[in-house]
């Protein structure tokens, strides 16, 4: 008994094979185009987030030493020696204590020491990076996936409290 | 096409072989001893790590008042890389026009070549003041909208940096200076506190340095952890009565012709300290000073790091102990007749006269000393010297300031000791006090017998949170009752016409004057004395106590002639700055806190 090898009945044309081959090759390189340029945009992004950080911190550095200045300038010219040279310049006197008269004054307190007395200070929200600046793709589409079916198996007729 | 295929597998062999070769060479490059070398260094060009140093903390007095802060200042240097070769004249004019350095020294600066163990950065001066950094960005803006001609060059300042940094300053200048003590900022990087407070709390108000990475991949920044600075300190000074202090022993010191005086103003009620005024006054802005201002061995607080003889003032603890220890009562009598035998020694009184019959209170009112050798001996002297150290006399009172001293006490059986010491203990000679330690044992008895460690910080601010310092007692040496009496007794004597000088109109107070001879090696030969005088009051509830004490004044030597008026005068203005109420309102149960001082 022989067999006969019978060829097929018909064949791609070659243009259409070709076609087929340009077609996936284009697909693979649009995805990867669209990752590169996926990744690209977000370390972009980041980094110009970095920088914008780092300018924060310094910004942050020259206030803190600007406040300093500010307050010592305030105490020096507020110094007890500053404000004589004031009362001499002004021709005024420091009060006799014996033409010092004490009088009541319901509800005066002449205690300042609230001015440090104070409660602590809010603590600063410190800033954090966003989501998007320091998880990976993978991660993105995870989330994604997770939050389009948070929990599958839930039925959807329970009403969630 | 059987040898095209073969061609093909071969080529796919060699690829293969090829592909491999390299996988393997970039492992073995990978694992090489050298690779790790390189990985090693290359860290150094990924980032900077930096040593940081916290902003000092800053101190307040009792009311807030900022007493010692930190304010601007600019580095100012070379980055010898930046500068261009056209602008080396440009960059050494401009510094030597706003620094006033020399020309040609900046001119041969800006032409090192970096590298090759020459430096990058040269600092030129590390304590340059904002308005002189103006005149640099002045000098930069003229620069910049100058018009130059087409073939003629700009002037810039490139490679010329200034950079911003911390400096101490205490703005009050040499006002309690004693106290604050000082700390060392040209050093910026091993820089500490000297004396006082600022050394006492260095490494409290130093905070923590802290190593910091930066990374120069943008993408790797992140927010870097905020360095905390170190903790602020608000004592228990406060600034208008120290300054007034001072103001009074300048003028007592000009008036009297004394070597020098310390004034002590002390709570005995919890043992803080409101104001000690010393001489001489190191401004701390300028501590460079501190060796022409306090040769040696001149101490830089004598208030606690002094001692002397304090003479009379101590009666006040001589007559406490014989009234607590049941020696004598307030009506036993004491014939006087003008001297005292002890050890072959005999004792007379300050002005040799003889007073006859007399109770303690006259004891007390004519400072007897044949009296309070007399009642030495009736204390005896294991008794007398046991409630000496239980009075504390025999150590450091523990104050937190750096630098206290203490005399060491004689006691009965060392080589060093005599009989004769018992009595002349009594009357404040032959016994050597810092003005603190008497400060605080006098305090005893204005305060009901417990005595309290004198301390000059109140509270801590750690991150905006403030911790109060709670008064630490150092012992109840007598009783209340004691206490009580002693309180009594010189407030009587104080009423007396003798000492006229030291009352304070429309307050009473309780106090004793103090006449302290000098010893020399030859004995007590010198004509000068330390005049004293210790009052606190208002006698019925003592709120401040104050010591005066003033080093051999020539005008008098008495301490009712020369520290007795200067308390007066001390006191007349405190009770005024401490919103204390006049006997009259007082004593008529008003509330203290619901009034307040006007002049007319």
């Amino acid at each position: 008994m022989s067999t006969i090898n019978t060829p097929p009945a018909y064949k791609q044309a070659p243009w259409r094979r070709q076609l087929q081959i340009i077609g996936a090759f284009m697909l693979v390189l649009v995805i990867v185009a669209t990752i590169a340029g996926l990744y690209l945009s977000i370390s972009g992004r980041a980094a110009a987030a970095g920088r914008r950080i780092q300018q924060l911190e310094m910004r942050a550095k020259t206030l803190n030493l600007e406040i300093n200045d500010l307050r010592t300038h305030l105490a020096l010219i507020s110094s007890s020696i500053s404000l004589n040279d004031r009362i001499d310049s002004l021709n005024m006197q420091t009060l006799d204590p014996h033409s010092a008269v004490y009088l009541e004054v319901p509800g005066y307190s002449p205690d300042l020491r609230k001015e440090i007395d104070r409660d602590p200070e809010p603590e600063a929200p410190k800033a954090t990076l966003l989501p998007e600046y320091t998880r990976s793709l993978w991660d993105w589409l995870r989330e994604k996936i997770w939050t389009i079916n948070p929990n599958p198996l839930q039925d959807a007729n329970e009403v969630l409290p | 096409m059987k040898t095209h295929k073969g061609r093909i597998l071969f080529i796919c062999i060699i690829a293969t072989v090829f592909a491999v070769a390299i996988c393997v060479q970039f492992i073995r490059i990978q694992n090489m001893s050298v690779a790790q070398q390189i990985l090693e260094d290359s860290k150094a060009y990924q980032g900077v790590t930096r040593l940081v140093y916290p902003n000092r903390g800053n101190i307040y007095d009792a009311k807030g008042r900022l007493l010692a802060g930190n304010e601007t200042t600019y580095e100012v240097g070379l980055d010898l890389n930046a500068i261009l070769k056209s602008q080396r004249t440009t960059v050494a004019k401009a510094v030597s026009d706003v620094l006033g350095m020399d020309y040609d020294q900046v001119l041969a600066y800006t032409e090192i070549t970096p590298g090759n163990g020459n430096p990058f950065y040269i600092q030129l001066d590390g304590f340059v003041s904002p308005e002189k950094i103006m005149q640099f960005e002045a000098l930069v803006k003229e620069y910049k909208e100058m018009k130059v001609g087409r073939n003629e060059i700009r002037p810039r300042l490139n490679g010329l940096m200034w950079t911003p940094h911390n400096k101490r300053s205490y703005p009050e200048g040499t006002t309690g200076s004693n106290v604050l003590g000082f700390y060392k900022y040209l050093d910026r990087t091993q820089g500490m506190g000297y004396f006082g407070v600022e050394e006492t709390y260095n490494s409290l108000l130093a905070g923590t340095p802290q190593m910091v990475y930066t990374a120069f991949d943008p993408q790797k920044l992140s927010m870097l952890d905020e360095i905390p600075p170190g903790a602020d300190l608000e004592l228990t000074f406060n600034r208008e009565i120290q300054a007034m202090a001072e103001q009074e022993l300048d003028d007592a010191i000009e008036w009297s012709g004394a070597k020098g005086g310390s004034i002590l103003i002390y709570n005995p009620k919890n043992g803080e300290i409101i104001a000690m005024a010393n001489t001489p006054r190191l401004d701390p802005n300028e501590y460079w000073n501190y060796a022409e201002l306090f040769p040696n061995p001149e101490p830089f607080n004598p208030t606690i790091s002094k001692t002397y003889e304090p003479g009379s003032v101590f009666k006040a603890i001589t007559v406490a102990i014989a009234l607590d220890s049941g020696a004598v009562d307030l009506d036993t009598v004491y014939s006087d007749d003008g001297s005292y035998e002890i050890g072959g020694v005999t004792i007379r009184n300050w002005d040799f006269g003889a007073y006859g019959d007399v109770d303690m209170t006259d004891c007390m009112r004519w400072s007897l000393n044949t009296c309070l050798a007399w009642m030495a001996e009736e204390i005896g002297p294991d008794n007398f010297y046991a409630y000496l150290k239980a009075f504390g006399f025999d150590r450091n009172t523990g104050i937190d300031l750096g630098g206290e001293t203490h005399w060491p006490l004689k006691l009965p059986g060392a080589s060093n000791w005599y009989p004769i010491d018992l009595a002349t203990n009594a009357f404040g000679q032959g016994i050597s006090v810092t003005p603190i330690q008497m400060a605080m044992t006098v305090g005893a008895i204005a305060n009901e017998g417990k005595m309290y460690v004198p301390h000059i910080v109140k509270a801590v601010i750690i991150d905006g949170k403030r911790y109060e310092v709670e008064p630490v007692l150092a012992g109840t040496p007598i009783s209340a009752e004691t206490a009580s009496k002693v309180t009594d007794m010189l407030t009587e004597t104080l009423m007396d016409e003798s000492y006229e000088k030291a009352n304070i109109h429309g307050y009473t107070f309780a106090g004793k004057t103090g006449t302290g001879q000098i010893p020399t090696e030859y004995g007590y030969t010198n004509p000068l004395t330390n005049a004293s005088f210790v009052g606190w009051g208002p006698s019925e509830d003592p709120q401040v106590l104050v010591y005066v004490w003033m080093q051999e004044p020539t005008l008098d030597i008495w301490g009712s002639q020369i520290a007795a008026p200067v308390f007066s005068r001390i006191v007349e203005k405190l009770v005024v700055l401490m919103d204390i109420p006049p006997d009259n309102i007082r004593l008529s149960n008003q509330a203290p806190d619901q009034v307040m001082n006007i002049g007319e």
